[in-house]
């Protein structure tokens, strides 16, 4: 019996105008295309310098910033009041003055003689550019000679005076040595690609049959309801598979990007999180009757989960009541995992956490909603 | 006097309540077997809710009976593999073709692949489909779709078979064709319950029960129902019977 339906959903898979095309399209745009379009690396800022110094020393502080590649340098103007006009009217992100003593000076303790504004309208940008410029003017300082840049450098930092012993701080990243921002999204878009397809498929799937009515004819034959959704879950959980291959491989090919842990791990979160969301699927189309009820709850939901999954955003950063929200989202479990395991190499051990997350509410989900469709078969 | 061979549906005191609503009220009938029994009723008297306590596919609040010999509190399950169902509604797969829809419900009933594929051959030839096997079920014209539909529901040689409005929305003469169908599964020994609007199809009957309100309000052979009523067709004896309904639809 589970031959003729496994058998039946395959063919209607692969007879349905979009669905085969689409489980290739998704992983390709999901790589490709968007871990460009996410990217949290701001880049072009635009930069006024409003140079009252106009030295050598000025002059390759500023090509210090344009040369750091973040900067769009916009033409220079000449007063603090022109600039300030140019930020009001967006055409400037941020801003540097360099006093008329710059080059001179640098060294006293009276401060340090350049000034930065920032538009911090979009605070992301605004936060990241500032650093971007702290550290050009802190690589000027340590590039112009040692003794007096070491000593400036100290001035910018404390900016307070010249007797504070000499502290260097030395920063060494982990895992993503260049912060790199596609590296890190690498994993967490396959996490969203995998969730997408195994939760809105086989809901829409189910209401299909509920809508052309095939369902009743099935609940009229001795097949059993538990025999009819496994056999409906199988087709998708060979293309949840088969999505994260091609985006591992993908990743592999055109950006370098390997799996640092095992293969394995990854395939066997997958198939944890296939359990959870396909059972909210079935939970949902339970209690929708038609494809555009089960649309948008799940829309809904798949919104939800997304944003706070930590996937975009830190979960730490969250503020209380919303990270405790977090600890019913199947996706904060599963991306972590799988950036773990991607990024660090963890192993199960260290992700056991995870993976009993995941268990859990999968094991509710899917209690929840094999009860509830016994009952809507009564009705 | 035990019935029960002779039987193939024996039905007692059945009710079926949704909250304070009584669908079905306490009725009582028999099938035989080989019978061709009509089941008539207005829109909203509880045809749709009792079929569906016969199929298997909801409980009943009260009441006892057995459909082709298994319980229909308890043996569910085992009632499916012993019937037939066809709905008003077409519930083949369209996106399967004609021989894939067989293939699937013979697959279902456990027939095993030698045996759907002797089915397959038998059923294209009796239906005279040969021609139009692989093309999708959903692209048929609507007579044909009802007479795969009608096979199908038989592919496992049922004991009974259940037909809600089998000929809901079809010309006339395909609605003829259709009854020889009935009649030559009938003729098989095969038990055929039957739900229709269309009252020159319940002549056909051997049997036929009114239902208004819930309750079974008449039931006997057309001949002495139209003879009861003094009615000259059975639209007649329905108007007569039906229309004492109190229930709104």
């Amino acid at each position: 019996m589970w031959k003729y339906l496994i058998e039946k959903e395959f063919k209607q898979f692969f007879r349905d105008p979009g669905l085969p095309r689409m489980a290739v399209m998704f992983p390709i745009l999901m790589i490709l295309v968007f871990p460009f379009a996410v990217s949290m690396d701001i880049r072009n800022i635009s930069l006024v310098v409003v140079d009252h110094s106009m030295s050598m020393e000025s002059a390759r502080l500023i090509e210090t910033c344009t040369a750091s590649g973040y900067f769009r340098l916009v033409t220079g103007c000449h007063s603090a009041a022109e600039a300030q006009k140019m930020m009001d009217d967006n055409k400037a992100d941020a801003i540097i003055t360099i006093d008329s003593g710059f080059g001179k000076d640098t060294g006293n303790s009276s401060g340090f003689p350049v000034g930065i504004k920032i538009n911090t309208v979009n605070g992301t940008k605004g936060s990241l550019g500032s650093q971007y410029i702290l550290s050009c003017i802190r690589k000027y300082l340590d590039d112009s000679g040692s003794g007096q840049g070491a000593a400036a450098g100290a001035a910018v930092q404390a900016a307070g005076t010249s007797a504070i012993p000499q502290i260097e701080v030395s920063e060494k990243y982990y895992f993503n040595e260049y912060m790199d921002y596609k590296l890190f999204m690498v994993p967490a878009l396959i996490v969203i690609a995998i969730t997408m397809i195994t939760a809105f498929l086989p809901a829409l799937n189910i209401v299909s049959e509920k809508e052309t009515g095939t369902i009743e004819q099935i609940n009229v034959t001795p097949v059993s309801k538990t025999a009819f959704i496994v056999c409906k879950m199988i087709p998708y959980w060979g293309i949840a598979f088969f999505i994260l291959a091609s985006c591992l491989l993908i990743a592999w090919a055109v950006f370098g990007y390997t799996c640092k842990g095992s293969i394995l791990a990854l395939f066997l979160f997958t198939t944890l999180d296939i359990v959870v969301t396909a059972g909210l699927g079935l939970l949902i189309s339970n209690y929708s009757n038609n494809a555009q009820q089960a649309m948008f709850v799940i829309w809904f939901f798949a919104m939800i989960f997304m944003l706070m999954s930590g996937i975009f955003t830190p979960i730490a950063s969250m503020p209380e009541w919303a990270r405790t929200i977090t600890y019913i989202n199947p996706l904060r479990y599963f991306a972590d995992a799988m950036r773990a395991i991607f990024l660090k190499g963890s192993s199960l051990a260290d992700v056991w956490y995870d993976a009993a997350g995941l268990a859990v509410i999968g094991a509710g989900v899917v209690t929840w909603a094999i009860s509830s469709y016994r009952k809507s078969g009564d009705a | 006097m035990d019935n029960t061979g002779l039987n193939a549906m024996e039905i007692r005191n059945l009710t079926k309540r949704f909250g304070r609503f009584t669908a079905v009220d306490n009725i009582s009938f028999h099938v035989r077997k080989g019978e061709i029994f009509g089941f008539l009723g207005a829109n909203g008297a509880g045809k749709t809710t009792a079929m569906r306590i016969l199929c298997g596919l909801s409980r009943p609040t009260e009441g006892e009976g057995t459909v082709a010999g298994f319980d229909i509190n308890r043996e569910q399950e085992k009632i499916k593999k012993h019937i037939g169902y066809m709905s008003q509604k077409f519930s083949l797969y369209p996106d399967l073709t004609v021989k894939e829809n067989i293939r699937l419900f013979g697959g279902i009933y456990g027939l095993g692949d030698r045996k759907i594929k002797e089915k397959t051959v038998e059923m294209l030839d009796m239906l005279d489909m040969k021609d139009v096997r692989d093309t999708l079920a959903g692209c048929l014209p609507l007579g044909w779709k009802q007479k795969l539909s009608f096979s199908i529901a038989l592919v496992h040689e049922p004991q009974i078979i259940f037909l809600d409005e089998p000929t809901g929305g079809v010309d006339p003469e395909t609605r003829r064709r259709f009854w020889e169908m009935i009649y030559e599964a009938s003729m098989k020994g095969i038990t055929v319950f039957v739900t229709t609007h269309y009252m020159d199809e319940a002549e056909y009957c051997d049997r036929v029960s009114i239902m208004v309100d819930g309750r079974i309000a008449a039931m006997d052979t057309p001949g002495r129902l139209k003879e009861k009523y003094g009615a000259a067709d059975m639209d007649e004896v329905f108007r007569i019977v039906a229309g004492r309904a109190k229930r709104e639809e």
